[in-house]
């Protein structure tokens, strides 16, 4: 880096032209990297003194069987197994990824997930990271996390880690109600318990599982939970519940506070009139 | 307006350009300014759903070139209508399509920005919109080229980057001068062997027995891994020991029929060089903000 | 309420088991969990209510604007069922209260008619362990979001309970005189007014007196919602929301904001 290029230059005009000209002058000399980060999170990231290194992926899909969807009672096993299947290889992919690329973890990771008749799919996208030119860890050890990269330098300064992702599922088939119930209830307020049971224990069953994926990764919180759930698109007596979000614990001896200050912003709030809420 | 137009009112007073207020500040704050709205088109025909179902006919055994994974039946049975094998293959001919589509598009924009004088072209947008039926894939770049404030000749062949504004004045005190835009396609596709078919179709298993063990798709598990890997490879193979950053990845599976699927990587980012250290950032300010 | 908020489903009990273990869940942001941190609490779980309801019918008679006090009720109960189960859960947590507190309706299917109502919110509890919950005993509920929940305790004020009313209306239809006599004039229709009016203030009055119970100063940020559900488009309901608040003794940290323009896009 023969050029004088003074990043600290207040003068912005002039760091642009010695920037441009010495990209122009010389050819790169470091490590080629990958990452879907913007600059801001690359930033966040360094501040915190990590690193981006590569761009990693994983993703599995699980075949369920046929006839599962038709009617039946209770939980659908199989599909609650397939759908954490491929969330555990996706996952472990990612991992594998990251720990070849000589990282620590995984930021940022777009979770996508698709719930077909006969399969499911989970695919997952994410910038491998690490401490500033530190060395390999097994696979074992590195997490994925979808925080974003400036989540994670928030929680990191607060003295936090991600440990990785924890995800739990479910699903169930709505019971059904007798003729003789239907025509009772017809005129009725009333509330249908045996429904609430249903659907309330197959969202118990999807924390439950995440809970436990939490503890087996000793963690002590799972933050920023992402809830999906209701009717199956292709099977409306089914219904789903996935929930998944990033297992955290403390890595210092205490919580650091942030000590936030408040700001009033003289931007133009950006609201739009909706004629539903009349707000 | 013609390119030849523009060309001659460079040095004039006006200009064109697709930033925003705060982008055009920030544009004059980094000591640029604008000097038009430049772009570039290619349409290709691409031939990918004719030579799709070519494929089917031809042995597994055919010439590899690029991903080949073959899938033996392991039954022995024979039927008609059982499949005895099964390949991923690499669809080279739909990516070097969308090579060619790219690499003509942004050539064109780039000529447009190099007779306006600029020194690199901003805010970068592209869209590629298939017609399908005709089989024909059109690529289009557009992006606000610039040039150094008071400078009226450029040196070189203009960067490129998707950034504009503020961002890319962030790039720069981060210490990287942008390069060009890089954008990269995987194209894989899977015939399906008799168990991956079986598979997709729901497995033999039933649905009764509740602890029925669910299986893995190991056929397209292996394409949708090769497809991801094989984007970024090309995207690397661009870099020339630069980075790229804000890589945006989408992949997409499309099924014409059952056991034929088509797996579509397209990736894109900025390939920008280190010219300088990173400045640590002064620790932020946490804000609530009211409202 | 009623005699099925104390019974929690089994898969419940268990979970909440591993959550008083010291594991925490939360679908807060992390900068809410960091806020909610600030304001002194730490989150313990994740807590939710459901309940299932068949909201039947009632006869609406064409030509009157009416509440439909049957279908008020219904909707009503469902939602404090929803409350109460969410808030049995933060107790048995141990929770001093809950924040972010969402209130949702789906719509299944399967069900005609029946709509389930669910509450899903972070129990938090305070740091220095003394008690927050409000004057009935029990946690206190507030939809504000991490970062107004840590506003609100700089300001003095405790979140005291997510306060609600509600009320369904019918809204009469014109007779066909009516409408002829007012088509293509820009006319205002009287009972349209009248009944809007009455409906908002009904479902309001309800709110500040569920607040009234829990001894608060006041309610902050009341949002007033307006739903046809599955009613058609002249049967309304008029839902009003907002966290009942109390002072505290605690002293007022409140600094003067600082003015900032935001250079992001």
């Amino acid at each position: 880096m023969s050029a004088p290029f003074d990043p600290t230059a207040s003068d912005a005009r002039e760091l642009v032209r010695t920037a441009l000209a010495s990209g122009a002058a010389e050819r790169a000399t470091g490590a080629a990297t990958t990452s879907d980060l913007s600059i801001d999170e690359e930033l966040n990231l360094h501040a915190i003194g990590w690193e981006s290194v590569e761009l990693v992926t994983g993703y599995s899909m699980f075949s369920t069987p046929v006839g599962l969807w038709s009617w039946g009672q209770g939980e659908i096993v199989a599909a609650a197994q397939a759908h954490a299947n491929a969330f555990r290889m996706a996952a472990a992919r990612i991992s594998d990824e990251a720990a070849a690329a000589g990282a620590h973890g995984v930021v940022g990771v777009h979770v996508e997930r698709a719930v077909h008749p006969s399969y499911t799919e989970v695919s997952l996208i994410g910038t491998a990271v690490r401490p500033i030119g530190a060395g390999r860890v097994p696979a074992t050890r590195v997490f994925a996390s979808d925080l974003s990269a400036r989540d994670f330098a928030r929680l990191a300064a607060s003295g936090w880690e991600p440990l990785g992702l924890a995800v739990g599922a479910s699903f169930v088939y709505a019971p059904r109600r007798t003729m003789g119930a239907v025509l009772q209830q017809q005129s009725q307020n009333v509330e249908l318990a045996n429904y609430t049971e249903a659907i309330y224990s197959a969202r118990e069953l999807a924390m439950e599982r995440m809970q436990r994926a939490a503890i087996d990764l000793k963690g002590t919180g799972v933050v920023e939970v992402k809830i999906v759930e209701g009717p199956m698109a292709f099977a409306s007596h089914a219904v789903g519940f996935a929930m998944w979000g990033t297992v955290v614990r403390l890595a210092g001896s205490s919580h650091q506070n942030v000590e936030p200050t408040m700001v009033v912003s003289l931007d133009d709030a950006a609201l739009a009139f909706d004629a539903a809420t009349l707000e | 307006m013609s390119v030849a137009d523009q060309s001659g009112d460079a040095r004039s007073e006006s200009f064109t350009s697709g930033l925003s207020v705060s982008d055009f500040a920030a544009v004059l704050a980094m000591g640029l300014e604008p000097v038009g709205l430049v772009q570039g088109f290619c349409a290709m025909q691409s031939s990918s759903y004719a030579v799709g179902s070519l494929q089917r006919n031809l042995s597994p055994y055919r010439e590899a070139r690029g991903y080949v994974e073959n899938y033996q039946c392991p039954h022995g049975m024979v039927a008609g209508e059982h499949r005895m094998w099964g390949q991923n293959y690499e669809q080279y001919w739909v990516e070097e399509t969308w090579n060619q589509g790219f690499a003509s598009a942004s050539a064109r924009m780039l000529d447009e920005a190099t007779r306006l004088g600029a020194v690199g072209v901003m805010g970068v947008v592209d869209t590629q919109s298939t017609l399908a039926g005709a089989g024909v894939t059109e690529f289009h770049f557009r992006g606000t080229a610039v040039r150094l404030a008071g400078t009226d000749s450029a040196p070189s062949t203009p960067w490129t980057t998707y950034l504009s504004g503020q961002r890319l004045l962030k790039a720069f005190e981060a210490g990287f001068a942008p390069v060009s835009i890089v954008t990269a396609v995987a194209s894989v596709r899977v015939w399906a062997y008799c168990i991956t078919e079986y598979l997709l179709g729901g497995g033999g298993i039933s649905a009764w027995s509740q602890d029925a063990s669910t299986v893995e798709i190991d056929q397209v598990v292996r394409a949708q891994s090769q497809a991801r890997a094989l984007v970024r490879a090309s995207a690397r193979a661009q870099l020339h020991g630069d980075v790229l950053q804000g890589v945006d990845l989408i992949a997409t599976q499309h099924e014409y029929e059952h056991g034929d699927i088509e797996i579509q990587c397209l990736l894109r980012g900025n390939r920008a060089r280190r010219v300088g250290d990173f400045v640590p950032l002064r620790a932020p300010d946490a804000t609530v903000r009211l409202s | 309420m009623t005699d099925h908020a104390n019974d929690l489903p089994e898969a419940t009990e268990h979970r909440l088991e591993e959550l008083e273990h010291g594991l925490f869940t939360s679908d807060l942001s992390v900068n809410e969990f960091l806020l909610v941190k600030e304001a002194g609490f730490h989150p313990v779980g994740l807590v939710m209510g459901s309940s299932i309801y068949h909201t039947g019918i009632q006869t609406r008679k064409w030509s009157q604007s009416q509440e439909l006090t049957k279908l008020t009720e219904a909707m009503y109960n469902a939602r404090e069922l929803a409350m109460n189960r969410m808030e049995e859960e933060a107790a048995e947590l141990g929770a001093d209260g809950v924040v972010g507190v969402r209130l949702d309706v789906n719509y299944y299917e399967w069900g005609k008619d029946a709509a389930e109502f669910i509450a899903v919110g972070t129990a938090v509890k305070a740091e220095d362990g003394v008690s927050r919950r409000n004057k009935l005993g029990k946690p206190f509920t507030s939809d504000l979001s991490g970062q107004d929940f840590w506003t609100l305790s700089q300001t003095g004020y405790a979140p005291q309970g997510l306060v609600m009313g509600t009320c369904v209306y019918h809204i009469a239809h014109r007779g066909l005189g009516q409408t002829l006599g007012t088509t293509g004039q820009n006319v205002e229709l009287p009972n349209f007014t009248q009944a809007l009016y009455e409906a908002r203030e009904l479902a309001m009055t309800r709110m500040q007196d569920e607040s009234a119970r829990l001894g608060a100063t006041g309610v902050v940020g009341v949002r007033l919602e307006e739903k046809s559900h599955q009613w058609g488009s002249h049967t309304i309901e008029f839902l009003a929301l907002g966290t009942a608040v109390t002072k505290t003794g605690e002293p007022v940290t409140l600094a003067k904001p600082t003015t900032i323009i935001s250079l992001d896009n």
